[in-house]
């Protein structure tokens, strides 16, 4: 059942929690990802959360832009078919993948996790893409930027903290909007998944008796939650969406619901995430290389992983849908 | 943001701010056209510093470069409308790209099945369709047709071409003709599509063109482009080339149409005041070169079109405005936008730069919260059609007899023939003495409803209407009240009070906030002497004023050097009934005692 919450001037919230409720909402027409950031002070106060996800020019971040909006369908597709040879990138982000395998396996890891996923990340775009705690911490910045705390939301910007991350973040992502979604917001779910992956590795011989897809089906995570608004009173099966009322989508409390990795994506909205291919595939490999034993080069590592990893073979799009 | 409006931004004063506080609590007591002329007036100077600073929206040029610049360029409008604005030569001019009245966000279409829904041709039998006539009973059909000259001024779509067009299913019961239906459905070309390089900001707002120069600079009579207004050239005197019975000449590509600046949609109307306009264009040009001899062709060209131009923006915002909106406080407003207040001691205190004090002519040019252009949202609340009958009395001045014409007949290719077999003066005394159609909901004329034009599918151009709005991505009517400051409705019955009306819009809508735009606006309940709604006002509010303060030559060149002192006067001196009395005297007891012209004129 949706959540709704009214008071005049204050607040006029709907949250949206079951899976065919998730869906039919982010499918209806009305119902934007732009905040118009009427309908109280709440609502005032998210939308204008959210509108410093541009760049200088006001060009918008991909997660963002509206359904209809025609260069983000144009970037979706693109960004989608560059990530749908997957093999080759995984190949590419090896060293990472090592990387976090050994965390998975050890719980420890030369530099942060958030590191390791941030460059991951960074070099599905960008072969040569270093990240480093400073760009990290950019992109926690904006994650706790988007967290519900005033008052850290308020000393974020106040310090000049919000525009140096968001600096930094585009100055990595060499003005690539996907890239720096990517980088700052999106990379938190992986990060997410591989602590999942760990705490799941820790106990007794899960690493060794728990297959990478099903490692995978137990960790992915999606979004705590995405936010959209009602433009107009609209009803969408039972749920009534008041005029101007912030919608609040709780994607993982939904996917908890339906348990199909492709949910935690979208897989099969029209803003389904680009990267619901490679996404899946990379923790698989991840866990797979927290299988693999200690010792060999990270060469040999991801020969092992792209000739035995069952999602590298089965293309992962298909297991995902 | 502000990049994305090219750098402009309203800047409000320490007055303005105080008003906007103190009016948001008068309002909450007392709606703007309730309350003492003085005071509304001032309110409606608070809504227009609000609209200013909320509801100017760019949408990018459209256009990469302006024509090229040479010395002199400077001194009178160039055709396509470029370099008003010296420092944005782009601005405004034709084929740039209409703007918005809303944060970009708001202005996207439905997606899908919804585009269609509820079916536009429903809505046109249902609510639109005239059963029988509704007079506008304090205006005579010049103003039905002024607006029309005025809207061939500011914008076009452009015509639409064929493919991808929309499809609108048909009831059994519907007489739409067999032979146009495609799949059993009604056809609707698109409009125009904006081909140019979108910028990365727009997001989903869909862009459109105008053909036209956006200015207010009387494009309808001169042409929005260098060729077009060689071709309406006589190429002596600067004067605009007319047949030797002194009317306008056949576009040698629609026959039976006048060749003028801009002529599609044409009937005797649109003629009528053409005609009168290009004579004022031509006596402005003998008395200019009576004044100063040494002047070519080109040089008394561009002055008389300053010249003419201008008064018609001054009759537009002093007679034809108030004509329509019969209310003190308008009245008040819109003389104040032209000439200031009739207060010294105000004028005084508030200083020579002032708008309000001393009227917009000669002001500062400001562009506001964004580059001028035209809006989208502008050309949706000017969808004035129920203004047109679908049949007038056509009358003589001599012998005081009457024939019933249908509209039909006097439109298109039949509009010359029409002209020649009743007369100029005939049909202009006609105009006076017949009222144009009340602008409400059941009063679309019918020969629109299934209307054939040159070049195009059978048209209803109600059902386009309606679709129009839709297809540009134009907020339908709950969200645009909001939009521009009002409250949002709750039900139908808040809307309108014409009995049934809200049952009716119920039935076919199910939830007010579907409700399209057009429908909305003809259904609400007007202010007090309102000739249309509220909700449109509040564009025009904004808009009207903004054509004026954002155009260099009605504010910072509205002076001697560029107009010449007798063309200030000029201006200053005339108004539509001493533009009639000189070109068709034979008007005088017709127009007897008349206090605007576009008021019904005497019957003789
Ligand atoms: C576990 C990891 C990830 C999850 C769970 C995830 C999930 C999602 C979800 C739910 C959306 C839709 C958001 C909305 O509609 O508001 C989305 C959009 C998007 N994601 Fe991901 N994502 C992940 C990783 C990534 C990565 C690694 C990339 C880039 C390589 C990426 C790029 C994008 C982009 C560009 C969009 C916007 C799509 C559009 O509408 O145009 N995501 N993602
Ligand atoms: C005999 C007279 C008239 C005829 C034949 C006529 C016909 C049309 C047609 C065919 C369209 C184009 C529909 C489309 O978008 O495809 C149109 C648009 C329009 N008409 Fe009229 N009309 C007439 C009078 C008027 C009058 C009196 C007004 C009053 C202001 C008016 C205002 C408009 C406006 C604002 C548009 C939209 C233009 C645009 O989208 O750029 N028309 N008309």
């Amino acid at each position: 059942m949706a959540f709704t919450i009214t008071i005049p001037g204050i607040i006029r919230l709907v949250v949206v929690r079951t899976p065919d409720e998730v869906l039919a909402v982010n499918d209806a027409s009305m119902v934007e990802r732009s905040l118009s950031g009427r309908g109280g002070l709440v609502n005032r106060s998210v939308a204008a959360k959210l509108a410093v996800f541009r760049t200088p020019d006001g060009d918008i971040w991909p997660a963002f832009r509206d359904r209809l909006d025609p260069l983000r369908v144009a970037h979706q597709a693109a960004l989608e078919a560059a990530l749908s040879d997957v093999r080759p990138l995984l190949r590419r982000i090896a060293p990472e993948i090592a990387e976090l395998g050994g965390y998975v396996r050890d719980g420890a890891a030369d530099r942060s996790l958030g590191v390791i996923v941030q460059q991951a990340v960074g070099r599905l775009f960008f072969a040569n893409y270093t990240a480093s705690e400073k760009s990290y911490y950019a992109a926690r910045t904006l994650q706790t930027w988007l967290s519900p705390w005033p008052l850290r939301a308020f000393w974020i910007r106040r310090s000049g903290a919000l525009q140096a991350s968001l600096d930094r973040i585009m100055d990595l992502s060499r003005g690539d909007m996907a890239c720096a979604h990517a980088t700052a917001l999106a990379m938190d779910n992986i990060v997410r998944s591989i602590k999942l992956m760990r705490r799941l590795a820790r106990h007794g011989d899960n690493l060794a008796k728990i297959e990478p897809l099903d490692a995978l089906a137990q960790t992915l995570r999606a979004p705590t939650r995405v936010v959209r608004e009602a433009r107009d009173e609209r009803h969408v099966g039972p749920v009534r969406l008041r005029a101007r009322s912030l919608v609040l989508l709780a994607v993982e409390s939904a996917r908890r619901q339906r348990p199909d990795p492709g949910f935690a994506l979208f897989a099969s909205a029209w803003n389904r995430c680009p990267a619901h291919g490679v996404v899946p595939a990379l923790l698989a490999d991840v866990w797979q290389a927290a299988r693999a034993d200690t010792g060999g080069s990270p060469e040999q590592r991801r020969d092992l992983q792209t000739d035995q990893i069952p999602v590298s073979k089965n293309p992962p799009t298909a297991a995902i849908r | 943001m502000s990049r994305r409006n090219d750098g402009f931004e309203f800047h409000a004063g320490l007055l303005q701010r105080l008003l906007d506080i103190v009016y948001r609590v008068i309002n909450f007591f007392e709606r703007w056209d309730r309350l003492p002329t003085l005071l509304a007036a001032v309110n409606l100077g608070v809504f227009r510093d609000r609209l200013r600073a909320h509801n100017l929206h760019h949408t990018g040029y459209g256009i990469g470069t302006s024509s090229d610049w040479s010395a002199g360029r400077e001194r009178w409008r160039s055709p396509d409308g470029s370099f008003n604005s010296l420092d944005h030569p782009r601005m405004g001019m034709a084929g740039s790209r209409f703007g918005r009245n809303f944060p970009l966000p708001e202005c996207v279409p439905d997606s899908g099945d919804e585009l269609l829904d509820p079916s536009p041709r429903e809505i046109s039998q249902k609510l639109l369709a005239r059963r029988t006539f509704i007079p506008a009973t304090k205006l005579n059909l010049l103003a039905a047709a002024w607006i029309q000259f005025e809207t061939h001024n500011w914008f076009s779509h452009g015509l639409p071409e064929p493919g991808n067009e929309f499809k609108i299913p048909l009831q059994p019961d519907d007489d739409w003709p067999e032979r146009q239906r495609v799949d059993g459905c009604m056809q609707i070309r698109r409009t125009l599509a904006d081909t140019t390089p979108r910028e990365t900001w727009l997001g989903a707002t869909p862009t459109f063109r105008n053909t036209n120069s956006h200015w207010w600079d009387a494009g309808q009579i001169y042409g929005s482009s260098h060729s077009r207004q060689a071709d309406i050239r006589s190429g002596t005197d600067g004067k605009i080339a007319v047949g030797p019975d002194g009317m306008l000449l056949e576009d040698p590509t629609h026959l039976g149409v006048d060749l003028t600046g801009f002529n599609d949609n044409w009937w005797v109307g649109l003629s009528l005041l053409h005609n009168l306009f290009v004579r004022e264009h031509n006596v402005l040009c003998d008395a200019l070169k009576e004044r100063y001899p040494a002047w070519h062709d080109e040089e008394l060209f561009q002055r008389a079109r300053l010249i003419n131009a201008a008064l018609i923006a001054k009759i537009h915002t002093i007679e034809w405005t108030p004509g329509i909106l019969g209310h003190p406080a308008l009245d008040f407003a819109m003389h104040a936008n032209w000439s200031g207040v009739p207060y010294r001691v105000m004028r005084a205190v508030l200083g020579k730069d002032n708008e309000a004090a001393h009227g917009i002519p000669g002001s500062p040019t400001d562009q506001h919260s964004a580059p001028y252009a035209m809006t989208e949202e502008f050309t949706s609340v000017y969808r004035l059609h129920p203004l047109l009958p679908d049949e007038m009395n056509v009358r003589r001045l001599d012998t005081g007899k009457q024939v019933c014409c249908e509209l039909v007949n006097m439109q298109g290719k039949s509009t010359r023939r029409f002209m020649e077999e009743h007369g100029f003066t005939n049909l202009l005394y006609s105009f006076g003495t017949n009222h144009p159609g009340a602008i409400r909901l059941h009063n679309f004329p019918n020969f629109l409803r299934r209307f054939e034009k040159v070049g195009q599918p059978l048209l209803d151009v109600a059902a386009i209407d309606i679709i129009r709005d839709r297809e540009r991505g134009v907020p339908r009517y709950n969200r645009f009240r909001e939009l521009v400051g009002k409250r949002r409705v709750e039900t139908f019955d808040e809307i309108t009070s014409i009995p049934g009306a809200a049952d009716k819009m119920r039935a076919i809508y199910k939830h007010v906030d579907r409700v399209d735009l057009l429908v909305g606006l003809l259904a609400e309940d007007l202010p007090e002497g309102f000739g249309f709604s509220d909700t449109a006002f509040r564009i025009f509010i904004l808009m009207a004023t903004r054509r004026l303060k954002s155009d260099r030559f009605f504010t910072d060149d509205y002076r001697p050097e560029i107009y010449t002192d007798f063309g200030l006067d000029w201006i200053n001196n005339n108004n539509m009934k001493s533009v009639l009395l000189r070109h068709v005297p034979q008007l005088g007891p017709a127009l007897e005692g008349a206090k605007n012209c576009f008021a019904p004129w005497n019957v003789l």
